[in-house]
């Protein structure tokens, strides 16, 4: 077990990660044959940002964040690549990175992940119902997660729930404390699961679709808390999203998969105003606009995602690409590259480098 | 609506439909309350319209749809069909044996693209079993006009004889679609046709849709959640709330101007794809009322922020207040509400 105190204290930037993801390859391993869910992800996660991660169904957003919690189950494994986590803590301006943790190299199971689970890595998911015990108070599943991180007495561990039910703003914390999660309504389950992922005060929480299953006026309503909340506590959230409305008014970065690698990382507002990967572009293109004045016919993306267990040479996307280049992109992998003059937005895509995988790239 | 005068350019009457769910308890199963899902809906729908169906989950958007195709019975109200052979009929009154050429022209499309297929049955059986239920055709006429709807939405008339699971979620929503046009339907009601789709999917089942549209004179009620994918297919918006429609307005006004509260903040929620448009949403206080049990006067009194003693009283009606914009609240005439780009709304 890696010891908490070897602290290599270095001042860094506000732009500072706090967790990098290198070149992470995540197997499933399933008797049809090998799923390769993801095929060498690069990320950095900006501290006290929120990163939103998009795409479509089956491109590795998931199991992206399930690997970086080290909940990846059989027969699925991480075979390559590094997660590093940086503990750290705002110190001014900046960040002082505390401690340096190669989460890859953990035993899932061990005592150091379980200690990271909760306290430092929270995550919350789409389906609020299946990931709270229906068998248990809300307040005694929050307890117990505070309990697990901090000696403190149960009373305290209460006070503490209701503390954070009342944070996340629902109604009449004290007797809601004492519910069971059937008792309450959808909303109300996703705050209360907000609620259990925040009472430790991680300094990164994941949110898989958090509010996918949401109307869209209570989705608006999270959104908007989880904003104030980040805010407030200055934490980092990844948030997995496929919905670009919800990417545009929640994200500072953005990260777009296609197919087990991201493709392009930028601010939001270069996603949406400059984006670079033709994949991102289609993408935008696809998706209706509100009450922009001409109506045009949407452009569909052609073709569909490939299935994982397909081996496309070259670029995953060039047999979809509008400017697929015959003789480059089917032959190699291009490279994730910085944008000359923008140090914040990479790119994979041999119209703007011809760098390919494993040699200059990041 | 036309003032009760059916015009031959409309297609669909629907007034004061209503459709209770019995709750029922106890050993003897006795009725202890009604579900009241869909509890007076009005609209007329025009030939070649696309009226959107939208609100909360809960509100009785699918129940509606449901009910005007008497998937599920009505438990009042009236609801006239224009068939293009028999004329105006009223579909509540109908018996099933009567209803059976009139379902011919009014086709439903589901959400979910994986249990709307039966599984066991190949494609060919899947498209063709309208038109063999009707004896609109059999052997090999059977066999073109299906080979010719498979084209007609997009798919290759080869995969006839696979099944279902062959094919991804956009492709079996193209199924759905080819065997919702078999009988050539007048009117076909989609209940949340992209819910279940990927984006780039989305886009390419929505671009089929409107093609269909022109070249088959379709009218669509179109009920999905999303307000993007709404706005971007219908010509007029109904909203519901609790059962009742608040607002039923052609569809670029009720973006810009809406004149129902619930309508404001439902439309101040849409989450807009561009990150230098951030609004803060309007926050609904509680949750929506039960169907079961709701409120007295307007259903979303408890919830809006210009509600008044009037609201808790007199339950408001649904009144045209400008041309074709109908909105059931009692100050629709006083309120200046925000449209969906709200402060942005000039850009």
């Amino acid at each position: 077990m890696e010891s908490r105190e070897t602290t290599t204290t270095t001042e860094r930037s506000e732009t500072d990660t706090i967790l990098r993801i290198k070149n992470l390859h995540t197997y499933f391993f399933t008797v049809v044959g090998v799923a390769k869910a993801l095929n060498g992800v690069n990320l950095d996660v900006p501290a006290g940002k929120v990163l939103g991660i998009v795409g479509e169904s089956g491109c590795g957003k998931s199991v992206t964040a399930l690997s970086a919690m080290r909940l990846v189950v059989e027969p699925g494994r991480i075979v390559e690549g590094t997660i590093t986590l940086n503990q750290i803590r705002k110190q001014g301006n900046g960040y002082k990175v505390m401690d340096e943790v190669d989460i890859t190299s953990l035993d899932p199971r061990g005592p150091k992940i379980r200690s990271l689970r909760g306290s430092e890595i929270a995550m919350i998911f789409q389906e609020p119902m299946t990931s709270l015990n229906p068998s248990y108070t809300v307040g005694n599943q929050i307890m117990e997660a505070v309990q697990l991180h901090q000696k403190v007495s149960k009373v305290e561990a209460r006070d503490r729930a209701i503390d954070i039910l009342r944070r996340v703003e629902l109604p009449n914390a004290e007797a809601v404390v004492d519910r069971y999660p059937h008792q309450l309504s959808g909303g109300m389950r996703q705050r209360a699961m907000i609620a259990m992922a925040l009472s430790c005060t991680p300094s990164l929480l994941i949110a898989d679709e958090p509010t996918t299953a949401l109307d869209v006026t209570t989705e608006a309503e999270i959104l908007d808390l989880m904003r104030e909340l980040q805010a407030d506590m200055g934490m980092t959230i990844v948030f997995i999203t496929h919905n670009l409305g919800v990417v545009a008014q929640m994200c500072d970065e953005v990260a777009v998969m296609y197919l087990g690698r991201v493709v392009e990382q930028a601010p939001v507002d270069d996603i949406f105003y400059n984006p670079m990967h033709p994949y991102t572009r289609a993408l935008l293109q696809s998706i209706p606009r509100v009450r922009v004045r001409e109506k045009k016919r949407l452009e569909p993306i052609r073709g569909v995602v490939p299935d994982p267990y397909s081996n496309i040479s070259g670029c995953p996307f060039h047999d979809r690409c509008s400017d697929f280049m015959p003789g480059v992109c089917e032959v190699n992998v291009p490279a994730m590259v910085t944008v000359p003059g923008d140090p914040q937005h990479a790119v994979r895509c041999f119209l703007h480098s011809d760098a390919t995988e494993g040699e200059n790239g990041r | 609506m036309t003032n009760g005068q059916s015009q031959d350019n409309n297609i669909l009457e629907v007034k004061d439909l209503k459709t209770h769910y019995p709750i029922r308890k106890g050993l003897l199963r006795r009725v202890t309350g009604y579900v009241k899902a869909v509890d007076g809906v009005n609209f007329t729908l025009r030939k070649g319209d696309t009226l959107g169906l939208v609100g909360e989950s809960g509100c009785g958007k699918t129940t509606t749809g449901r009910t005007i195709v008497r998937l599920l019975e009505p438990t009042a109200g009236s609801m006239r069909f224009n068939d293009p052979n028999l004329g105006w009929v009223n579909l509540d009154q109908m018996s099933r044996r009567e209803l059976a050429p009139v379902r011919r022209n009014m086709q439903m499309i589901f959400q979910d693209p994986f249990s709307s297929l039966n599984p066991r049955l190949t494609v060919k059986r899947i498209v063709a079993e309208p038109l063999i239920i009707n004896k609109v055709a059999s052997g090999s006429e059977l066999d073109d006009r299906v080979a010719e709807l498979l084209r007609v939405v997009g798919m290759r008339p080869e995969y006839m004889s696979r099944y279902p699971h062959a094919f991804s979620g956009g492709q079996r929503q193209r199924l759905g679609i080819a065997r919702a046009l078999a009988l050539n339907p007048r009117l076909i009601i989609c209940d949340e046709p992209v819910s279940a789709l990927d984006v780039s999917i989305q886009a390419q089942v929505l671009n089929l849709l409107e093609d269909l549209q022109t070249d088959f004179d379709l009218t669509y009620i179109f009920i999905a959640h999303d307000l993007s994918v709404v706005e971007h297919i219908t010509n007029r918006m109904a909203v519901m709330y609790v059962g009742k429609l608040v607002e039923l307005a052609p569809t670029g006004e009720l973006y810009d101007s809406p004149l129902h509260p619930y309508s404001e903040a439902l439309m101040a929620a849409l989450p807009i794809p561009d990150p230098r448009v951030r609004e803060r949403p309007i926050r609904l206080p509680g949750e929506v009322a039960n169907p079961a049990n709701p409120p007295s006067g307007c259903y979303f009194h408890p919830r809006c922020r210009y509600a008044q003693d009037i609201c808790a009283q007199e339950e408001p009606e649904l009144r045209e207040l400008q041309p074709d914009h109908w909105s059931a609240c009692h100050f629709s005439e006083d309120l200046s509400l925000r449209g969906v780009l709200g402060s942005h709304a000039t850009n």
